[in-house]
């Protein structure tokens, strides 16, 4: 598909881009390694008190913290640039360059930056997902696996989503600067299973922001304790989602040429 | 008679702004009341453009140049009236049509700021599907027109303003469009690269046939490129017509130079006193009055040479902006 192969050149293109900047590397492995090792403290801290949190043990947790830093460095390397992209310009007026090229926009303007140093976290968050499972004292089979790509890939797709409607906005409010450390504050309670939290904050985090679909939901996968049902909502609200997206994103353009006007 | 290739008829586009005064009284009553104003920024426009024309597009900042130019490339949507081009409605985005124009705009970069430009081509090739073969083709053709050789394998952001210039013309053609929206492409930049620029865009058009919608504040560019001029200014066309006519419309003024063996005599009688260099004064005098003017010079004083000139386009242009009033109440 003509989109796919775009976007692989995009992403080659984007890599080289940043692969002029070797200093960012070590900044971002730094980063990486000092994240995870405060990570590890508070697990350790926790599990110095009890031996299971909420139902999940040392190594199910474990699990939860690499899907955290995966999708940490998911949302980093892609998604999050290209939205900023976005709103700077529709900010500055080059977002008019997106519209006259014989492309999808919504998928041009979704495609365009990649920020390749960030996927440090990627492969760090696979590294300590591979070593909760191996701790894991309980079967697992290729079928639980299958479940968490699927559940990765819907996370995130939702986070998109999530992030896609709110820098539409900009098509209104040219001003969307303060998004990306919002979002920052709200993912970071995604370290954790949402479930430890109070109601209102879980329902939050699942509903308002899907942080719980981004993270839960998957490491529920890799554990076993996710059921059919979840996992059919959890791909019938990704399809949902993605479509109010395009038409939120459609509105919008409306909005940004004066259609609507 | 051919079919116009960009077709314009009563295209009227409204902005609605947000108004308020000054002050931060004024901010706070209008976060609750805000007022609402309709800004025309184009009112009723025509005009049609044939196959392998280059027209100027003239006006001063805010006349409605940017406006129409993204009408035609279909970024905005007209608010009434009607625009086809190449027979396609641009406002609705056809990918058929979009790979048949181009829209450059000289203050904005869409190159990948941190790679060579052969990168960036290489982007737009696949955006455009445009065949491998085409692409070398044309490629090679624009690297050795614009001179590119070198400037291609740099990192874009260490070229000069100039080489930016003339790398992002060539990225902006490689799909080889029918349709050029060229807004200010010359923008910033020195004479001998507005050159370049300009012959560049001369033989694009010659080769390839293709249709040129040009803005620049730089007379030199569109003397040298367009035949034809249209002239808008709060939104109005004023002017559709060819340089030299424009000129003979609007030019009020002729220029007198005349040197005299006495450079004594007091000259401010004749006409306004514009230059006096050494020997050689320069009067700017009504055009009516030129040859009374030149007669009376001619019988009074001891003139050694003398020359009448047209206006420089600058100063006509100038002068077209200066006025207010729209096409019916000018003279004819």
């Amino acid at each position: 598909m003509h989109e796919i192969r775009l976007a692989w050149l995009f992403f080659r293109v984007g890599a080289m881009n940043e692969l002029q900047y070797r200093v960012n590397f070590f900044l971002q492995l730094f980063q990486s390694v000092l994240a995870i090792g405060t990570g590890l403290v508070s697990l350790w801290l926790i599990f110095s008190h009890t031996s299971s949190l909420h139902g999940w043990n040392p190594a199910q947790l474990l699990i939860v913290m690499g899907v955290f830093t995966l999708m940490g460095g998911v949302i980093q390397t892609t998604i999050q640039p290209n939205m900023t992209q976005l709103i700077e310009d529709v900010q500055q007026g080059t977002f008019d360059y997106v519209l006259t090229k014989p492309a999808d926009a919504q998928v041009l303007a979704s495609i365009r930056r990649v920020e390749i140093w960030q996927s440090v976290d990627v492969l760090t968050g696979v590294i300590i997902v591979l070593i909760g499972v191996l701790r894991l004292q309980s079967q697992f089979g290729i079928g639980r696996a299958v479940t968490f790509l699927l559940m990765l890939v819907v996370g995130a797709l939702l986070i998109y989503c999530f992030w896609m409607i709110l820098t539409t906005l900009a098509f209104w409010v040219t001003s969307m600067w303060h998004l990306v450390e919002l979002f920052a504050g709200v993912y970071n309670a995604g370290r954790y299973p949402v479930g430890i939290y109070p109601g209102w904050l879980r329902y939050g985090l699942t509903v308002v922001v899907p942080v719980a679909f981004a993270v839960t939901v998957p490491s529920e996968a890799l554990t076993g304790r996710l059921d059919t049902k979840t996992v059919l909502g959890a791909v019938a609200l990704s399809l949902i989602l993605v479509t109010i997206t395009r038409v939120f994103w459609s509105f919008g353009l409306r909005r940004y040429s004066g259609a609507s006007a | 008679m051919v079919k116009p290739v960009i077709h314009v008829d009563q295209l009227t586009k409204t902005y609605v702004i947000p108004e308020r005064e000054g002050g931060l009284k004024a901010a706070l009553r209008s976060l609750v009341h805000r007022k609402w104003r309709d800004v025309k920024a184009v009112d009723h426009i025509s005009f049609d453009i044939q196959p392998g024309e280059v027209v100027g597009f003239l006006g001063p900042n805010g006349a409605g140049k940017t406006t129409t130019l993204k009408m035609l490339s279909g970024l905005l949507h007209p608010t009434s009236g009607e625009v086809t081009v190449l027979g396609f409605v641009p406002q609705r985005r056809d990918k058929a049509y979009l790979k048949q124009i181009t829209l450059v705009m000289g203050n904005r970069n869409q190159l990948q700021w941190d790679l060579p430009a052969l990168d960036s081509f290489e982007l737009n090739r696949a955006i455009y599907r445009i065949p491998t073969r085409q692409f070398r083709e044309t490629r090679d053709e624009f690297i050795e027109l614009l001179d590119l050789q070198d400037l291609v394998r740099k990192p874009v952001r260490n070229l000069s303003l100039g080489e930016r210039m003339k790398v992002e013309i060539a990225a902006s053609l490689l799909q080889r469009p029918q349709v050029l929206y060229l807004d200010e492409p010359t923008i910033g930049l020195d004479v001998t690269m507005q050159a370049r620029i300009r012959s560049f865009i001369a033989e694009y058009n010659r080769r390839h046939d293709a249709t040129v919608l040009l803005t620049s504040h730089y007379m030199a560019d569109v003397e040298a490129l367009c035949k034809r001029v249209i002239v808008i200014h709060h939104g109005h066309l004023l002017f559709d017509g060819s340089l030299a006519d424009l000129v003979a419309r609007f030019a009020a003024f002729k220029t007198i130079g005349v040197t005299l063996e006495d450079t004594s005599a007091d000259l401010s009688r004749y006409g306004e006193i514009m230059s006096v260099d050494s020997d050689r004064v320069t009067l700017r005098v009504p055009k009516t009055e030129t040859p009374r003017v030149t007669a009376r010079l001619l019988a009074d004083l001891p003139v050694m040479d003398l020359t009448v000139e047209e206006p420089l386009i600058e100063d006509v242009i100038r002068q077209v902006f200066a006025q207010e009033a729209p096409l019916e109440e000018l003279p004819a």
